[in-house]
């Protein structure tokens, strides 16, 4: 087995770097088990000598209110990690050290200290004495500066002493007034002898109770039943009724002064705050008027590079895998194996394949704006919008990166904070039209309404984002229950990205894209080819496309449309796109006279109707694919059901409108 | 005089003294930083757009409503 090390931090604080710097590409992204919190470990090596590293989530506290908190201490509680890093940021000491404090408190014995962004409170002026904090904390402390490399070196080395067991540590623990203590005590000393004292610290779960946090509340209770544990609470409940507050607020000012006074025997010259140079960008970039303006723009630059630079290497994989089918086809004697290989899989996995610049490119522009610190601004700037439909502020992001492609968007909802809010963004994510929808939409406006196409356009991006929002609305007012997490979000200093993570990140998560390709996607693509040219291909009518195609044609005749219009949908699924080339394929036409064939066959409004539909019903296989990988199968179904009901009740309603007027 | 969080200036500084609303919210609050005891400074007061204010050397952008239920003691 190997040794485990946990890094553990708020977020903010450099602790991808260090994550990086340690295992540099040995590294991997899952879930934790059950939820889908990103987990990330990997592989240190020293000398001869490997370690697994699990970074854990980024949290300001242990009090287990979200699932990130939890995931972390239940890590550290179940002694899961031989070696704890703690990474803080040394400009802002006072709250990083308070989860430090709780992680002592918790019995934590085993922690470094990553005294991280040194050379930004240097350059502020702050002196930290490090010999007097490690003195004082009672734990070793490494300064560092995770981009320039300073101090890892030495932080490596404290890491492999710690696992081999070569250093002693006595961490402080916070103390609070004497009637707090004395009733910790007291509540010690019941909990004494219990199964319970053996596997957890007896002082951090009389802390906890004192605090009535639920999840201990629960564990004692199985041990100690019901009337022990009322005795408990009416200790605590007479205690609150002395201080005329409830206790976890009481202890937590006592352990912020507690502290203060810690702080002031190794620091000097602590910063005054005063309004700084970006204090007045961040005025202006939460603003809801500037803020907007602003963040259009950088959206409209991060598109131009990614499309600029992304689009000619798409074409460029497209054609290759093309090139690639053809050239193969002649070697395959066998007609069915051709088949196979050149139209089902080489077909489908390089149609969905060719975008992976594209999504690899809008991680790097994400990831960049990720760390210069932008983000949580117009996280904090859309908050009170997007709260009205549900949504949390940082929803913005995978909302707008949908435009492009939906699979990195709904990857990114790993962002969010919590489990409701990464849901109900993930089921209205795919409603936002992507760069593959926006072509079925532009092809068939510019074909029906060649005086109105840029409305006609418009009008559906609309609609689509419209029953995005409302659907965010309903979702989670009836079925996605949850705490709604209050609106408070650090907004990070401006810095400068490191390169090397912004590489390493988009790499590991655009990787999810690729393995994506391999395997449902394929499994997708063989699906649809099969099912396209068996018994006979299609165009001929006999295919079990088109079959599927008739039997569907009764809904679709709702709407307005026919069995073609089937099809081409049940062929949009491996790409959207393929709505347009379907039809080609059925009127055997070429894509360049396809437009003259449609307009004969179809009037303005079914193509409206067709438009609309391709818009809102089930999401590509990438996208399910990427559904299924971040929420479980069970919101895939719910996402993919959801979508086909929505398409189609719009899609009657669309047509019955359109009949009327 | 004790006040909530929303009725100081931009530019003003208080010492929280309570924070009301439910325990998530509070947890919340506490780990950040914002606890009794500790000062706050703002940063950006008045609509439109959230709050800023400045606790030590970070700043926190904070929504009205849960602005509101920081009490603190202006200085």
């Amino acid at each position: 087995m190997l040794k485990t090390i946990a890094l553990v931090g708020n977020p903010n604080v450099g602790k991808t770097t260090i994550f990086n710097a340690l295992t540099g590409l040995r590294q991997h992204v899952g879930n934790w088990p059950g939820v889908t919190v990103e987990k990330k470990e990997g592989i240190f090596k020293y000398k001869d000598k490997e370690f697994l590293v699990v970074d854990l989530p980024g949290i300001y506290s242990m009090t287990a209110h979200s699932v990130d908190e939890l995931i972390a201490r239940n890590f550290i509680l179940e002694g899961n990690a031989d070696v704890i890093v703690d990474i803080v940021d040394s400009t802002c000491l006072m709250r990083n050290l308070f989860l430090t404090m709780e992680l002592f408190e918790m019995g934590a014995k085993n922690v470094i200290i990553a005294l991280n962004k040194f050379d930004l409170i240097k350059k502020k002026g702050v002196e930290i004495d490090i010999k007097e904090m490690q003195k004082v904390l009672g734990v070793p402390v490494v300064p560092t500066n995770a981009k320039s490399g300073e101090g890892l070196e030495e932080l490596k080395r404290l890491i492999v002493m710690m696992a081999e067991g070569k250093i002693t540590t006595n961490p402080i623990i916070p103390r609070y007034d004497e009637d707090i203590e004395r009733e910790i005590e007291h509540v010690s000393q019941v909990l004494k002898g219990t199964p319970l004292a053996e596997k957890y610290p007896i002082r951090w779960l009389a802390i906890k109770l004192l605090q009535r946090d639920e999840e201990v509340i629960k564990l004692v209770l199985k041990y100690l039943g019901q009337s022990k544990m009322d005795e408990i609470l009416k200790h605590i409940g007479e205690l609150e009724e002395k201080y005329k507050r409830s206790l976890d607020i009481v202890m937590a000012s006592q352990k912020y002064e507690f502290l203060e006074e810690l702080l002031r025997k190794f620091v000097r010259h602590p910063v005054e705050i005063r309004e700084t140079l970006s204090d007045q960008l961040d005025k202006l970039l939460t603003h809801p008027v500037y803020g907007l303006i602003s963040m259009v723009i950088v959206f409209y630059i991060l598109f131009q590079f990614v499309f600029t630079l992304g689009g000619p290497l798409q074409e460029w994989l497209d054609s290759a895998f093309s090139w690639l089918g053809e050239a193969i086809a002649p070697h395959i004697a066998n007609e069915t194996l051709r088949g196979l290989i050149v139209d089902g899989i080489i077909g489908g996995v390089g149609a969905v394949l060719s975008f992976f610049p594209l999504v690899f490119l809008l991680f790097v522009g994400m990831s960049i704006l990720e760390d210069t610190g932008y983000m949580a601004r117009i996280a904090a700037m859309m908050e009170r919008f997007l709260r009205v439909f549900n949504l949390p502020g940082k929803a913005i992001i995978p909302m707008v990166l949908a435009f492009g492609c939906n699979v990195p968007a709904i990857m990114a909802t790993r962002t969010l904070e919590n489990e409701r809010d990464r849901i109900l963004t993930m089921l209205v994510n795919p409603l936002v039209p992507c760069v593959a929808r926006m072509v079925v939409i532009t092809f068939l406006a510019g074909t029906f309404f060649p005086d109105k196409a840029a409305l006609v356009a418009i009008s559906i991006y609309a609609i689509a984002i419209a029953l995005a929002l409302i659907s965010a609305l309903i979702l989670g007012k009836f079925f996605i229950k949850g705490e709604e997490s209050p609106f408070v979000i650090e907004l990070p200093e401006y810095s400068i990205p490191s390169w090397k993570t912004v590489i390493i990140h988009s790499w590991e998560r655009s990787k999810e894209f690729l393995r994506k390709a391999a395997t449902v996607i394929l499994l997708g693509s063989i699906t649809i080819w099969y099912l396209s040219s068996y018994p006979q291909p299609v165009g001929t009518g006999l295919s079990y496309a088109e079959r599927l195609g008739r039997a569907f044609e009764p809904i679709a005749r709702l709407m307005g449309l026919d069995w073609k219009a089937a099809v081409s949908l049940i062929f949009g699924i491996i790409a959207k796109e393929n709505v347009i080339a379907t039809y080609s394929v059925i009127y055997g036409v070429s894509e360049e006279s396809l437009a003259g064939a449609m307009a004969h066959a179809m009037t303005p409004l079914q193509a409206y109707v067709l438009a609309l539909v391709t818009t809102l019903y089930l999401p590509c296989i990438a996208t399910l694919a990427a559904i299924r990988a971040e929420g479980g199968s069970k919101w895939m179904i719910v996402a993919a059901v959801y979508n086909l009901t929505l398409a189609t009740v719009v899609g009657m309603l669309a047509y019955a409108i359109g009949s009327v007027v | 005089m004790y006040v909530p969080l929303t009725a100081l200036n931009e530019g003003e500084a208080g010492i929280v003294v309570d924070i009301q609303g439910g325990p998530n919210a509070r947890a919340k609050l506490i780990a950040m930083g914002i606890a009794p005891g500790v000062t706050v400074r703002v940063i950006k007061g008045r609509g439109p757009g959230p709050m800023i204010i400045a606790v030590g050397s970070s700043r926190i952008a904070i929504g009205w409503g849960i602005a509101r239920k920081i009490i603190v003691r202006r200085v």
